[in-house]
């Protein structure tokens, strides 16, 4: 994967795709676990890009999101992933109150003759570590999920994409009507750039509809 | 002091008489001839001619002379201190004046040398303002050209923008129209496969009725066959007696044919042996006739029964026709109103442009799409082109920028060379005002000097006037060069001015790009929020969701596998109806034509259904009685098998066996077959002693029913012979 020289290391492809794809598992379980989609007390503490992180202990959700990144890091390797959605909704109504939005950028030229870039991956980390806590200091300004939620993922993908088994196509991006959006850091590695956003439902018109 | 005795006087040369002013004392005016005496060493002077005569004058004469002459002298000597007094303070007052000369000679090269640095300085930043107001104008022009380069980008570039959005806006009319029509189209065509799904629920209702009804007829026939199968036994029981009779019979005949031969040895009577021979011949013939006669009756009900069975076939097959003749009508109006729809399909075709059938819409849709594909394409060229624009004007901004600076510089340097110049003329009239002053004081000293009598300071001064008459040409050329300098100033102001009148053209000029570029970074923003808010283009997108969530397991799977192949059934399916409807836009005929073929195929199947069913009718009967007869044949037991239900709903099979050897009709053995269990039924057969003896030993000890009626058999077959 990356080989350290002087300054900058050699990223490769199917490297730069396992740095964003385990990017993704972790931000999924940061979201979870700040979005209390899941109790407390089913995540672990772990140390990652400098941080203490939280990962689920829930077996179901472990391989759910181990699958999930397998075939990303396929998708990426393809060069065919175009955005990652991470949907929160209400268990009850299942309407969408929140979308983390995960878009990609991939350099072709990489993907189609197989050339390597340079970056130092401390400063890899580094970004990555800016984006993760901005996802735990988000629920400052996120407003307060009280019922119960779920969350599912949607992929991106380019339309020659062969659907895997486990996959189906779906016509509802599961958006939501007039959100509120707040664009966080990004991150670059040189061959894939990651920029995220997050929308949600807009609590001043339900505040306003109360009054 | 008067001398008493003259000293002897000597003889001196003939002088004139110098004229001696002597100072007025007191109020004597009187001019006093001086009578000079040889041996006086006073100046005065006196003529040799008149020496003697003079010599003759009187002792007072003389005193009084000299006494005025000392007077004079004292006066002359007073004069003369006074004239040393004051050659001393005009001394002291040239003295002052050369320092001064001197410190204004100092002061004149001070000025000169700051003269000529100030000249230098302004010579320099005249270079320098030259210099810069070149390379400004230079660089307003490059800035001019680009602009107007940039200017003609922009008018190409908007006009290739209005282009686009023109025909974008064209390419969206003709795509909404054309999405309304595939609207409408699909609505139809929704609407159509609804019908057909409900034609085909209709058709598989219908094809269920009908299998009912053939299940039904299969049963009537099942139960039929039984029927005929228990008519079968009862003749082939008939048969059998008949046969059983003339085995009789045939065995009476053999007999009677022994007794007829051991008769004929006797040498009997033969008319009664050949009558009971003729009454048993034609008790054979009537048999015969009978068993001729059973068959035919047997073949005869066979065939009436199978035309029975044709009946049955025909009736129901009318039943069935007369059921589809409203279906016919139904599917003749749904035919013309098909007819009608594929009109107004022609028609809609017709009205769209660049299509001539069915088959073009697709084409024609996707021609569509391309163009808005491109012209998006050429719309992401344009904000391409415009954030070089931007680029482009963000540079000009910072050239215009530091022009503005640099204009601020050069406005400054003017401003301190102005000053400068303005020092400069100030310096020049102190040094004008202190050049008059020293010329006036020059005067003044040279009057005074004239009073004095002193020649050496009119030299200083006569030098003094001759360097400042030196000075005055250098500073007409420093106030000619002012003037210039002036002149220079005020062609570099209107420059200037000229530069930010253009400054402010391209000002204005770079706010208008600015309001653009607002514009097209709100547009940009409207798109990322569209692209944050999640909507994409299904032309190159398509969104995949994970189906093996959390609580989906194996089963699901197993549903979900199920799911697509049903989806992939239907799809198919929907191709199917899709071909068909592309056929139907030929014309009506191929619908009339499909529903008679599908009626006829749907009555050949029933119809092969329906020999299939009688040819395993058939197959079926001959192999049962062949098994039957076999299994008679083979273990000596009739074998009947009923199936019947328990009070509590449970199927039981039942057999009925009778041995060939039985005695009677009574002796019959009832077995139950159930889930692979066979237990005998007590009847009366079985309750009798010897009976029930062996099946107490062989079925409930021995737990052998083959045993048992193996044994019933031998034992039968035994009673039967002996008998």
């Amino acid at each position: 994967m990356a080989s350290k020289t002087a300054a900058k290391d050699i990223i490769t492809l199917r490297g730069s795709a396992a740095i964003v794809s385990e990017f993704f598992g972790y931000a999924a379980n940061s979201i979870l676990y700040n979005r209390a989609v899941y109790p407390e007390e089913s995540f672990a503490r772990v140390k990652k890009y400098g941080l203490p992180m939280l990962l689920t202990k829930d077996e179901g959700v472990k391989s759910f999101i181990s699958n999930l990144n397998a075939q990303l890091s396929e998708w990426l390797e393809a060069g065919k992933l175009q955005r990652v959605v991470l949907v929160i909704m209400s268990m009850n109504t299942g309407e969408v109150l929140e979308r983390w939005n995960f878009s990609i950028e991939t350099d072709n030229e990489v993907v189609e003759k197989g050339v390597s870039r340079e970056k130092s991956d401390k400063e890899i980390m580094r970004e990555i570590q800016a984006i993760m806590r901005q996802i735990a200091s988000s629920i400052t300004y996120l407003p307060c999920l009280d019922e119960q939620c779920v969350f599912d993922v949607l992929a991106y993908t380019d339309t020659d994409v062969a659907v895997p088994f486990t996959w189906m196509e779906s016509s509802d991006a599961k958006l939501i009507a007039n959100p509120q959006m707040v664009k966080l850091h990004s991150f670059d590695t040189k061959i894939h750039k990651v920029n995220t956003l997050v929308s949600y439902k807009n609590d001043e018109e339900e505040s306003d509809d109360e009054e | 002091m008067i001398l008493r005795t003259p000293a002897p006087k000597r003889a001196r040369p003939i002088e004139p008489a110098p004229i001696i002013e002597s100072p007025p004392v007191g109020s004597d005016h009187r001019q006093l001839a001086i009578y000079e005496d040889p041996s006086s060493a006073g100046p005065a002077r006196r003529e040799p001619s008149q020496q003697s005569e003079h010599m003759l004058c009187t002792y007072q004469c003389r005193q009084m002379v000299k006494a005025d002459f000392l007077d004079a002298l004292s006066n002359a000597e007073k004069q003369v201190q006074d004239y040393q007094s004051k050659l001393a303070e005009l001394n002291d007052n040239f003295g002052k004046a050369d320092e001064e000369r001197k410190t204004f000679r100092e002061k004149l090269s001070y000025v000169e040398q700051e003269l000529a640095a100030a000249k230098g300085r302004e010579q320099a930043l005249h270079d320098q303002l030259l210099k810069e107001v070149n390379d400004s104008h230079e660089r307003l022009k490059k800035e001019l050209e680009l602009s107007a380069k940039l200017q003609a980008k922009l008018e190409n570039e908007q006009n290739l923008r209005k282009k686009a959005e023109s025909t974008a806006a064209a390419a969206e009319d003709k795509a909404k129209e054309l999405e309304a029509k595939l609207g409408h189209i699909s609505k139809s065509i929704e609407k159509e496969k609804k019908r057909f799904n409900n034609e085909l629920a209709q058709l598989n209702r219908d094809s269920k009725f009908s299998i009912t009804k053939i299940t039904v007829d299969l049963e009537k026939m099942e139960f039929r066959a039984k029927s005929s199968e228990q008519e079968v036994e009862l003749l082939r029981k008939q048969q059998e007696d008949l046969q059983s009779k003339f085995s009789e019979c045939l065995h009476q005949k053999s007999e009677l044919e022994k007794r007829l031969t051991s008769l004929s040895f006797e040498d009997d009577s033969p008319k009664e042996s050949d009558i009971l021979v003729k009454h048993l011949q034609e008790e054979l013939r009537n048999y015969e006739s009978e068993v001729r006669e059973a068959r035919k009756l047997k073949s005869a009900h066979d065939s009436i029964e199978l035309m029975k069975e044709k009946l049955l076939e025909e009736k129901s097959r009318r039943e069935r026709v007369e059921l589809q003749l409203p279906k016919l009508q139904e599917y003749e109006l749904k035919i013309n109103k098909l007819e009608d729809e594929l009109s107004a399909w022609k028609l809609m075709i017709q009205d769209i442009p660049g299509v001539s059938c069915c088959d073009d819409v697709p084409l024609r849709i996707s021609a569509l799409q391309k163009e808005v594909i491109d012209n998006l394409k050429k719309l992401g060229e344009v904000n391409a082109h415009l954030k070089q624009m931007q680029v482009v004007l963000d540079k000009t901004q910072l050239d215009k920028q530091k022009t503005e600076t640099e204009a601020a510089l050069a406005k400054e340097k003017a401003d301190r060379l102005e000053a400068e110049v303005k020092r400069m003329n100030l310096m020049l009239s102190a040094v004008s005002e202190e050049r008059n002053m020293l010329k006036i004081a020059i005067e003044d000293f040279k009057s005074k000097n004239e009073q004095a009598g002193g020649h050496a300071s009119s030299s200083a001064l006569q030098e003094l006037e001759s360097s400042l008459l030196k000075r005055e040409p250098y500073i007409k050329e420093l106030e000619g060069d002012l003037f210039a300098q002036k002149d220079i100033n005020t062609r570099q102001q209107d420059e200037i001015k000229s530069l930010h009148d253009r400054l402010n053209s391209e000002a204005r000029k770079v706010k208008s790009l600015e309001r653009e570029s607002d514009r097209l970074r709100s547009e940009i923003f409207l798109l990322e929020s569209k692209l944050g808010h999640g909507d994409f283009s299904a032309a190159n997108t398509k969104v995949l969701r994970m189906v093996n969530t959390l609580a989906v397991g194996n089963d699901a799977k197993q549903t979900i596998e199920a799911l697509q192949s049903e989806l992939q059934r239907t799809k198919e399916k929907l191709q199917a109806l899709e071909e068909y409807k592309s056929q139907s836009g030929n014309s009506g005929k191929l619908v009339d034509s499909y529903m008679s073929g599908k009626v006829a195929q749907l009555k050949e199947q029933i119809a092969t259904l329906e020999k299939r069913e009688e040819r395993y009718k058939t197959v079926f009967a001959d192999r049962i009685s062949v098994f039957r007869r076999a299994c008679c044949e083979l273990f000596g037991y009739k074998i009947v098998m009923d199936e019947r239900q328990r009070p509590n709903g449970i199927p039981v099979t039942r057999f009925t066996l009778q041995s060939i050897y039985a005695m009677n009709d009574d002796e019959k053995l009832e077995f139950e077959y159930e889930s692979g269990n066979t237990n005998i039924v007590e009847n009366g057969y079985t309750s009798t002693s010897e009976i029930s003896q062996q099946v107490d030993i062989f079925v409930r000890k021995m737990n052998s029913i083959p045993a048992f009626t193996a044994n019933l058999t031998v034992e039968s077959f035994n009673r039967r012979t002996l008998s």
